[in-house]
């Protein structure tokens, strides 16, 4: 056995586990474990009607986004320097 | 009659009361109004998919109230609770009333995210708690309020900046770096199989230097992220000129790190990368299981201060208006409706009434006030209109500087100096010392600066505390779980020990000792009636001698029907008046008695009720509040542990003798304001006693969070439970012994467990001296020290509570 494949078999497995490491220190980091209840219960009424909810309150901020953008570009436009 | 659940809360009823419905060939039936619009109004928005989400769960029935929607809206209430993001969006932080289940925080989240202008919303389904995002532009807050109360669900606001967000935080951050440790030790661990291996059979140093390579890669992060807590204190313990476990482990750790790299590069002894990975992760851990213990964010003590009114009515001129209680000045007049909390200190001028000052008190009776007399913010108003001026204005009056002192006294809560605290000073002082003496002892005996240095570092590894820093941890969560499942709830690991060495245990009268709610001693049939008139009359009110009586017909009589009684009045703080066919019925105490020229015999020490039928009197009953079952022998057992125990009342000093001699406590305190308590508490502290104080109320929040362990009933006051470290669930006096002999038994194990920790160093040092320990021997040592702490510590769940 040639130290290469150990060294390459410590090194992928390694990487694969720093991997997953990584994805659920992101997930703590990020709360999605905070809601114990949630955890449990929520997958119960969790169907395709949710999913266009949440779609729906994605399109909802956008939408908030683009009048904000909106508005600050109307601004913009009749904006006069003082003479 | 067979009883018929509602179609929407589920709660049954009998059939002739339920508001009977027809729709689609389906037979509804409703308990109330309420439910039946909350029923209609998720049919036709297509939300009615929640009844089969909701299964049998009960719910309250839907309450539909639009009252005080506008102080959402007023500017006051916008500073408090709101605030704006950046981009013009609100945000806000509710508790949600009424959850009782999953498909409650569906149905929430469902209506919002259908009402325009919401931008967010989530809602935990832990503790009901909802974080809302609008755009103020679209949609008004109280809109969004009405929203959630019009399906039968109730919001308040609530400050998170408190406390909560805080221990969520420190928490993320210790399970993170527990996971990096995790990770890092179980895969050195695997290396360090093939490295054991090749100790003992022979290994090519090529092999070798790979092995060490990989492990140094894993330990880096866990010494440097996962232990930098370690470091952290031992910063702060050396500014401060302490030695203590930190400083032990982030120099035992770091100090074998180190010379591990130099045993790597120079390809010479053996690299210690394992036990520095197994120090950080046990000592790591045993830090994780004393944060997840501590008490958790303050919920509600956030309820309280969101369900007091921000505004209030003013009379001006025979004009009324709401003013914000920030503009309340001296000598205004404040208007108070039945039901409304007081906020501002103030006198009587106009009507009479009956308030309930249980809050500041702790005494469940209503307290009745007429002109004059002075009115202190905290207490309900219960049964009519009253005017009164304010002598105060609102950051000083009674509620505000209690809010105040509560928070204070949580902050400044004396802290315990912890055994293994001191034991580890000590420890961590005499290893350094130790390891410091071996270096320069080899040094001169060996002549060889490299066998010094990792014979030195050997007595730090090995004495590196594994099993000292799980001795308390271990013990403390075993005496948790076992307090636990005998309803006797510890807030925080550390108060156990607390417990174990306190000698004083401070008693509130009303609602502690005693019931907390009066209940029928002595009753007096005078003439034949139809105990269901009675049993009617008193269910109109909620007074609590009514319930008291309520409770004792329930007991009594088998058959009580609820009759149609008319006219029912309440005479304040008096009694209630009503008709039944053509009787008149009346009950109330003995002032209103004689008010009817009726002649009876009014020389009790209890409180009385009469009961008179078209002017006859047929009842009379003698109600005081009781005893709690077993409270005498269970303080005669606290007492027999060595604890002195008093009682603090704010009743008057002869009722409270009273309960002090038939429960055999000798110190009495009475008469004492919410402040006095804790005036009291500090002056035990002052004499060198460690206080444990119980109570249920408002009015012990404070004594209770400036003693040194504070119990609460478990139906007690929100604050007095949110600010306490034990929580008594069932209730029981003897839980209080209970507590009293597991923290004991948990404080003894921590100090077996310690004596064992030392013990072991005594053997195991000596060794590491005299040079004998290799990287295995140390591995092993501190696993199988570990274990024996574990297991002594599990021998708590042994302890038998029952009387010989």
């Amino acid at each position: 056995m040639s130290e290469n494949i150990v060294i390459l078999m410590i090194g992928i497995s390694t990487l694969l586990g720093a991997i997953g490491l990584l994805a659920l220190i992101w997930a703590v980091r990020t709360g999605q474990f905070d809601d114990h209840s949630k955890f449990i219960d929520a997958v119960r009424h969790d169907n395709e009607e949710d999913l266009k909810d949440a779609a729906m309150m994605e399109e909802k901020k956008k939408a908030y986004k683009e009048k904000i953008k909106q508005e600050k570009r109307e601004k913009e436009k009749n904006y006069r320097p003082a003479d | 009659m067979a009883d018929i659940a509602c179609t929407h809360c589920n709660l049954t009823f009998p059939e002739e009361v339920m508001i009977a419905e027809q729709q689609n060939n389906k037979q509804l039936f409703f308990c109330c109004k309420g439910c039946q619009g909350v029923y209609h109004l998720l049919n036709s928005e297509g939300l009615d998919t929640f009844y089969d989400k909701l299964g049998d769960t009960k719910l309250q029935p839907a309450i539909q109230s639009n009252e005080d929607l506008e102080k959402f809206d007023l500017e006051g209430f916008k500073n408090k609770y709101i605030t704006t993001h950046e981009d013009g969006l609100c945000e806000i932080n509710l508790i949600i009333e009424g959850i009782h289940c999953s498909a409650c925080v569906w149905l929430n989240e469902k209506v919002l995210h259908k009402t325009d202008g919401v931008i967010e919303t989530s809602i935990n389904y832990t503790n009901n708690k909802a974080k809302i995002i609008w755009d103020p532009e679209v949609i008004k807050l109280s809109k969004i309020i009405e929203t959630i109360r019009s399906i039968g669900y109730n919001a308040y606001p609530y400050d998170p900046k408190l406390q909560e967000e805080r221990a969520i935080s420190t928490r993320k951050t210790y399970y993170s770096r527990i996971l990096v440790a995790v990770f890092g030790s179980m895969n050195i661990m695997w290396l360090a199989v093939a490295h054991y291996a090749g100790y003992f059979g022979g290994i090519q140093q090529s092999f070798k230097d790979i092995l060490n390579m990989a492990e140094f890669v894993l330990a880096t992060p866990v010494l440097f992220y996962s232990g930098w807590i370690f470091f952290r204190g031992a910063y702060y313990g050396y500014k401060n000129n302490i030695v203590n476990m930190d400083t032990l482990v982030a120099s035992g750790a770091l100090s074998a790190y180190i010379y591990s790299i130099y045993a790597m590069i120079s390809q010479s002894g053996e690299v210690y990368f394992d036990s520095v990975v197994m120090i950080i992760t046990f000592v790591l851990v045993g830090k994780y299981l004393e944060v997840l213990s501590k008490k958790h964010a303050v919920d509600t003590l956030d309820s309280l201060m969101g369900s007091t009114p921000t505004e209030v009515t003013t009379l001006k001129d025979g004009v009324k208006s709401l003013v914000s209680i920030e503009n309340i000045i001296v000598g205004d007049i404040i208007e108070l409706k039945p039901g409304e909390k007081v906020v501002i200190d103030g006198e009587v001028t106009w009507g009479q009434g009956s308030f309930d000052e249980s809050s500041l008190t702790g005494e469940n009776e209503p307290i009745y006030k007429k002109k004059h007399d002075t009115i202190l913010s905290g207490s309900l108003c219960l049964d009519s209109v009253v005017h009164y001026s304010a002598t105060k204005d609102a950051s000083n009056s009674m509620l505000t500087s209690i809010v105040n002192l509560l928070e204070e006294s949580i902050t400044k809560k004396p802290r315990i100096e912890q055994l293994a605290n001191t034991v580890s000073g000590y420890f961590s002082t005499v290893i350094l010392i130790i390891a410091l003496l071996t270096f320069v002892g080899w040094y001169f005996w060996a002549d060889s600066f490299e066998q010094a240095l990792i014979v030195g570092i050997s007595v730090i590894v090995i004495a590196c505390p594994c099993a000292l820093g799980l001795a308390t941890p271990m013990a403390t969560l075993v005496g948790i779980s076992v307090a636990a499942k005998r309803g006797i709830l510890f807030k925080e690991a550390s108060f156990l020990e607390t417990m174990a060495k306190s000698d004083v245990l401070a008693l509130d009268k009303t609602g502690t000792i005693t019931e907390g709610k009066p209940s029928v001693v002595k009753s007096e049939y005078i003439e034949a009636f139809d105990p269901s008139l009675l049993y009617s009359l008193v269910s109109t009110s909620n007074h609590p001698i009514s319930k008291g009586i309520k409770v004792y017909l329930e007991n009594k009589h088998e058959t009580l029907e609820l009759l149609t009684i008319e006219e029912i009045t309440s005479i304040e703080a008096k009694g209630i008046k009503a008709k039944y066919k053509n009787q008149s019925l009346l009950g109330g105490n003995a002032e209103l008695m004689k008010a009817s020229k009726l002649n009876i015999e009014t020389d009790s020490h209890n409180a009385l009720f009469f009961f008179t039928i078209d002017d006859t009197l047929v009842a009379r009953f003698e109600l005081t509040d009781t005893i709690r079952e077993g409270a005498a022998k269970a303080i005669k057992n606290i007492q027999d542990l060595g604890v002195k125990v008093v009682m603090l009342t704010g009743d008057h000093e002869q009722s409270a003798q009273k309960v002090a001699k038939q429960v055999g406590i000798e110190e009495v305190y009475a008469k004492l304001l919410p402040q006095d308590k804790a005036t009291l508490i500090d002056t035990f502290h002052q004499d060198g006693h460690i206080v444990v104080m119980a109570g249920d109320g408002i009015n012990d929040a404070i004594a209770l969070a400036s003693s040194d362990i504070s119990i609460a009933m478990g139906n007690g006051a929100d604050v007095a439970i949110s600010v306490s470290d034990i929580v008594l669930l069932d209730e029981k006096p003897e839980s209080l012994y209970e507590s009293y002999k597991l923290s004991r038994r948990t404080f003894g194990a921590v100090k077996e467990n310690l004596g064992f920790s030392l013990l072991y160093n005594v053997v195991a040092v000596p060794l590491a001296v005299m040079g004998f320990v290799n990287p295995l021997v140390a591995a092993l040592s501190m696993s199988l020290s570990s274990l024996v702490v574990v297991g002594n510590s599990m021998r708590i769940k042994s302890l038998k509570f029952k009387d010989k």
